[in-house]
């Protein structure tokens, strides 16, 4: 074993709990996979974990490196399964968790109902104390009243407490102060204040993301240390890291403290998954796609870097405002649109996809469960596109009568035959992923043509080179494993933290000394941070992020700063920057003063981050790999007669062309006709469309 | 490719395009403008038209700003009808309720020709409130006003862009006439870049599926909006319902709304003059809060479009309150909409229990607060709508604390970022416990906000309804709570407001926002137990009030 590297990522879904490992020879760099998947165990999610790990023959006391992503979190917050949380802030401000924004985006629904605030108004408790938006203290913290607020607390059954004060993102001691009496008073209790999560203004949604964060940090900390305690007893050494929302893995001890950071942990992995391909096959510039059962998410790469917002919410959609989490998160579009969708008639005679979908219970009308209501996937095996006598692998029987019936019924409401009903359902839902695309690209200023489309879920490849068409993208990747690919993002993460600061400045001269000093002060916060963590400190690398605007906007736009001290001299080249990024974005550019509103610092370093090796082409024709014939539907382009090839065969090196299917136990790709494939060193397929 | 211009999948697909371009346009002048009117509170809307001005989609925000934008294209597509006076690349202007402007002088359309070569296929539109457009009063709305030149500059449905080009002149004319001519020429820059956005997506959708179909696609889907409306008035109570209703300014305002199979008949002939006060809207400006009312009692989920409102026929008088002629001044016309949409629902909320609450707090309470910022020395300007209770319906309480009915995808200003940018502080903003709305179901609770001023000189102006005669109750439930604003002199003087104009204010004095509580529903003594309690715990009643309306003594 001892020339062996072992790398193991574990993630821990709703329903499964999957593993992937490689196996390393530290001579030849080779590496073996293994993939495993068992049943999620809750509450004892350790237990999961482990189960995996014996299942894929993974001994812990081998593993030199363990990532680990979950759904706790997410789960805790959309289940209500969180704790009783206690909320204290600033006097005069107790209801802004419940006035919140005061927004209807359901506006002609008179019926519509204002989201529930997760603390409810008698356990919000104020302090007197104010300090201004520039960080003065205009009156002192009195914490006379703390005592018999946490009597109150007790006596009602609080388990954590949120503090959050008005201006706190500019002067921290208040909320110092507070946490460090609460601390003192109530010894043990769960507490959490906003600046530990978040250094950024608006008041309600810094209050929400504490309060969200206390919600679930008892749950997601004794989570964190069962699963430490859980795996050190089976004798692994060292110390896992957790996938966070933002792409990057962090401590489990500094993931314990701030546990709201793994909200998105994992389609972040995923898209860090896509970025970290990208890098290695030459395409900087990448439309990440995941399609999974119920839901299709999506985010762009661009020069191989993930865009990393705070600007994040849960639960919200065109009929609710939701809850705002001010963490660091990847940005994602996610439609209700994944391969278990169902397809519905509207009383106007209108189809529709999604987004209810029918889940893993009845599933999709072939599963043969009892779903009698036609999904995607139901459409896609009717098409042939999914081969029907290879159904999940050939895990599943596909039961054709049930789909037939179920799409036939969408199709009598359409007045059209079945065919014609299932190439609509896979039409439409294409059209639900392609919108989302563009949120994500012709939204943000990007032309998706200068983009390389990475399909990966369990649905992905089945659906990309219809959407790459209509994009008018011109190449479409799907990776070796794209239905585990989320865990092999994971192993390609950095130790990674980001830092967003708002403090207000103009680019005036002079003003450069001060800009310097909020990045070095957050570099220098980075540092101790990762030093204390054991990181030796020449790996840091720091990326330096302004967030800038025109003098009077609200909304600001994010420029990379070039490596080097902020110097006057600089701040043109600066200036400069933002406008060219504002007018690709939005079409203008003002002869108005610009001013920063904030920064937003990376820093990460790499912890055992995997290093794959290219296969040289083995020279083997694809035929190899065919496994024959069958009509597929391709809606558009109608049905073609396409060769079906068994992904597992596939060698670097090998090429053919569409019509085809490649079909792996995992997805089912489908190729185009006129497109031209061909396998990479790493087993990637790289799909080219017909110009 | 077979022949798709009546695939119904294709249009569909159309379809949705539209509406994501329209949201597109939405993101785009809300990350662009400077008023924090406009990118934070959200008073704005996108949209876009067919070649005849016939509204086809329309982005996320206001719902009373859903169909200002047609009418504002219909007025452009009339006035330059001739061969050669559109062309690629031009945008239009208008912000006057007397061609085509809809609302009033703050609010600035800007409308863009869609070209599929030299044919016009669609407008792609766009309206927001701008801080200041001239006038006599800073911020361009006041109560003094007599007439329309008092309120600001006039464009009557102008060229501002043509062929690409901004007309200079024009642009310097819009800047010069302002008190904050960098932000007006900012948003209106905004506005600009919304609906070229938009203008090039539709480009690219009409050259990908051709222009007959991308035709086909937008008069399918403005069927499609009237058919789910025939289907749904089909449901509503038939027969003619009336109502008259005083008003806080001592006039009564009456409506008459007769439903049939196929028709909504708004009847509001029979109201006063219009007024020398900036208190009267334009036909189209009622028109709106009609179209509001309908979507909401026949589909509120589905997008609406013109379709959707063909089913409404409105009478009004010319001279009337309601149907303003020029020059009678419309600054305040919002309140006047939102009390004919209010007292539509209330004429209607007793024959259709299921689909009307009782009455919320109705005021969009728009709160003018200016003077020069202490730290920055600049001139700042708040405008704000502010949020209010909702009443109790069938079943449920009201909710607390949101936007009134005109405005939908609002947001409230943050504090921090209040105080940061207007240099003012913002001491308390918290549920407001009058009593009042009480009920088996309770309305939802308004708000207390105090704004202390930091700087001599500065202003305030407001203008709420609903001050006198508070949200109205609904089968024996308490009426709601009044709005009104509530001035703390530094030098002790206390003076409650709810329409004031340029009240000059100094450091140290205190402005109280206070909004009402939505109107209860049902006899208060049938309140669940469970919830009263509930309601004391939460401070939201005394125990005292509690026994005296609820009969509660637990």
């Amino acid at each position: 074993m001892a020339n062996k590297t072992i790398r193991v990522a574990t993630d821990v879904g709703g329903t499964f709990t999957d593993l992937v490992c490689f196996e390393t020879d530290r001579t030849t760099g080779e590496s073996r996979i293994v993939t495993a998947k068992s049943d999620t165990t809750p509450p004892n999610f350790e237990q999961g974990v482990l189960n995996v790990l014996e299942k894929g023959g993974v001994d812990p006391a081998t593993v030199d490196f363990l990532a680990h992503g979950t759904t706790v979190v997410i789960n805790a917050l959309t289940e209500r399964k969180g704790v009783k949380v206690g909320l204290i802030t600033t006097e005069g401000f107790r209801d802004t968790l419940e006035i919140a924004r005061g927004n209807r985006p359901d506006f002609f629904n008179l019926h519509y109902e204002k989201p529930k605030p997760f603390v409810p108004r008698y356990l919000r408790r104020e302090l007197p104390g104010r300090v201004s938006y520039k960080g003065e203290v205009l009156k002192p913290l009195d914490l006379s009243g703390l005592p018999a607020i946490l009597d109150d607390f007790r006596r009602e059954g609080v388990e954590a407490i949120a503090i959050c004060f008005l201006h706190s993102y500019a002067n921290t001691s208040h909320e110092q102060a507070a946490l460090a009496e609460v601390e003192r008073l109530w010894p043990g209790v769960s507490v959490v204040s906003s600046h530990q999560i978040t250094r950024e203004w608006r008041e309600y949604e810094r209050t929400n993301t504490a309060v969200l964060s206390a919600y679930v940090q008892p749950i997601a900390q004794r989570y964190l240390s069962r699963l430490a305690g859980g795996l050190k007893e089976k004798g692994f050494k060292g110390s896992p890291y957790i996938m966070q929302s933002n792409c990057g893995v962090d401590s489990l001890e500094s993931v314990s403290r701030i546990p709201i950071t793994m909200v998105e942990s994992g389609p972040a992995s995923g898209f860090w998954g896509a970025a970290e391909l990208g890098k290695l096959i030459g395409e900087p510039n990448v439309l990440a796609l995941d399609i999974g059962g119920t839901t299709a998410k999506c985010s762009l790469v661009e020069n191989g870097e993930v865009k990393i917002k705070t600007d994040y919410w849960i639960e919200r959609d065109r009929t609710s405002a939701g809850y705002p989490i001010m963490v660091p998160v990847v940005d994602l579009v996610e439609i209700g649109n994944g391969g278990g969708s169902i397809a519905w008639v509207d009383d106007f005679g209108k189809l529709h996809v999604g987004p209810q979908s029918a889940g893993a219970m009845p599933g999709p009308a072939a599963y043969g469960r009892g779903g009698d209501r036609a999904t995607t996937t139901d459409a896609n095996l009717w098409l042939g596109r999914i081969n029907r006598d290879y159904f999940c692998g050939g895990e599943i029987v596909a039961d054709m009568e049930a789909a037939g019936k179920a799409i036939r019924a969408v199709g009598e409401k359409l007045g059209v035959d079945a065919d014609e009903a299932a190439r609509g359902i896979v039409r439409i839902a294409n059209n639900n992923m392609v919108n989302a695309l563009k949120l994500v690209s012709l939204n943000r200023g990007h032309d998706p043509r200068d983009f390389t489309l990475v399909a990966f879920g369990g649905g992905g490849a089945m659906h990309a080179v219809a959407l790459a068409a209509e994009l008018g993208v011109r190449k479409v990747v799907v990776p070796a494993g794209a239905s585990v690919f989320s865990a092999w993002g994971m192993m390609m993460s950095d130790l990674r933290r980001d830092y967003f600061v708002t403090r207000l400045a103009d680019l005036k001269k002079g003003a450069a000394a001060g800009i310097e000093a909020v990045f070095a002060e957050s570099e220098e916060r980075a540092r101790a941070q990762f030093t204390a963590e054991g990181v030796d400190p020449a790996k840091i690398r720091f990326l330096r992020y302004g967030k800038f605007r025109y003098q009077n906007q609200e909304h600001t736009t994010e420029v990379l700063i070039a490596e080097g001290a902020v110097t006057d001299a600089r701040l043109a080249e600066i200036e400069a920057a933002f406008h060219d990024t504002y007018e690709r974005e939005y079409t203008y550019r003002l002869h108005a003063p610009v001013e920063m509103v904030g920064i937003h610092l990376v820093a990460s370093a790499e912890v055992g981050k995997l290093t794959m090796k290219k296969r040289a082409a083995t020279g083997a024709a694809a035929e190899v790999a065919l496994k024959g014939y069958r009509d597929v539907d391709y809606a558009l382009e109608g049905v073609r007669r396409a060769a079906i090839y068994d992904g597992t065969k596939l060698e670097p090196g090998m090429t053919f062309v569409g019509p085809a299917i490649v079909e792996d136990p995992g997805t089912t790709v489908v190729i185009h006709p006129g497109n031209r494939v061909e396998v990479d060193g790493y087993g990637n397929i790289h799909i080219h469309l017909a110009a | 490719m077979t022949d798709m211009s009546n695939d119904p999948i294709t249009l569909e697909i159309i379809q949705n395009s539209l509406q994501a371009t329209a949201d597109e346009m939405f993101a785009v002048m809300k990350k662009t403008a400077m008023s924090s009117i406009i990118y934070e509170v959200l008073d704005m809307g996108t949209g876009i038209t067919d070649a005849r001005g016939a509204l086809a989609s329309s982005g996320a925000g206001i719902p009373a700003f859903i169909g200002v934008l047609d009418k504002a294209v219909k007025v452009i597509v009339a006035k330059f009808g001739k061969p050669g006076d559109i062309e690629p690349g031009d945008v239009f202007a208008t912000n006057d309720p007397y061609y085509g402007g809809v609302t009033h002088l703050n609010d600035i359309v800007v409308a863009m020709p869609v070209f599929a070569g030299d044919r016009i296929i669609a407008w792609t539109a766009n309206i927001a409130h701008n801080s200041d457009v001239g006038g006599m009063a800073p911020g361009s709305l006041t109560g003094e006003a007599t007439e329309i030149f008092q309120e600001g500059l006039r464009l009557p449905a102008i060229k501002i862009i043509s062929r690409g080009e901004p007309i200079r002149p024009v642009m310097e004319i819009i800047k010069v006439n302002s008190r904050m001519p960098d932000v007006l020429e900012g948003d209106v820059w905004a506005a600009i870049a919304s609906v070229r956005i938009g203008a090039r997506r539709l480009v690219e959708i009409a050259e990908k599926y051709g222009v007959g179909t991308f035709a086909n696609a937008m008069a399918s889907f403005l069927d499609y909006g009237e058919q789910v409306s025939l289907k749904e008035l089909a449901n509503l109570p038939k027969g003619t319902f009336e109502l008259s209703e005083e008003q806080d300014d001592g006039r009564t305002f009456n409506v008459k709304i007769t439903i049939s199979d196929t028709e909504f008949t708004v009847d509001l002939r029979d109201n006063p003059d219009q007024s020398t006060n900036p208190v009267n809207t334009s036909r189209d400006g009622v028109m709106v809060a009609a179209q509001m009312i309908f979507k909401s009692l026949t589909d509120p989920y589905s997008p609406a479009n013109e379709g959707s409102f063909r089913p409404i026929r409105l009478l009004t008088r010319e001279g009337s309150v309601f149907h303003a002629k020029e020059p009678a001044p419309i600054g305040f016309y919002y309140e006047i909409e939102l009390r004919v949409y209010d007292l539509m629902w209330r004429c209607l909320a007793p024959h259709m229990p299921d689909r009307l609450a009782a009455g919320h707090f109705a005021s969009v309470c728009g709160t003018f607060i200016g003077g020069i910022h202490p730290d920055t020395g600049r001139q700042y300007t708040i405008i704000e709508p502010q949020i209010g209770g909702w009443g109790a319906s069938r079943g449920r309480d009201g909710n607390s604390a949101i936007f009134c009915g005109f405005h939908g995808e609002t947001y409230n200003c943050p504090a921090e970022i209040n105080e940061a940018r207007n240099g003012l502080y913002v001491d308390r903003m918290e549920l407001n416990t009058e009593p009042g709305g009480e009920g088996k179901f309770a309305g939802g609770r308004g708000i207390v906000m105090d704004y202390r001023i930091r700087g001599d000189n500065g202003f305030l102006t407001a203008g709420y309804t609903r001050s006198k005669f508070p949200p109205w109750a609904l089968d024996g439930g308490r009426e709601g709570s009044p709005n009104y604003i509530r001035y703390l002199g530094r030098d002790g003087t206390d003076k409650r407001f709810s329409f004031v104009s340029g009240l000059t204010t100094h450091t140290g004095d205190v402005i109280r926002v206070v909004t009402g509580t939505g109107g209860g529903l049902g006899d208060p003594k049938e309140r669940d137990r469970a919830l009263v309690a509930e309601d004391i715990r939460n401070g939201l009643i005394t125990p005292e009030r509690a026994r005296e309306v609820y009969g509660y003594t637990g």
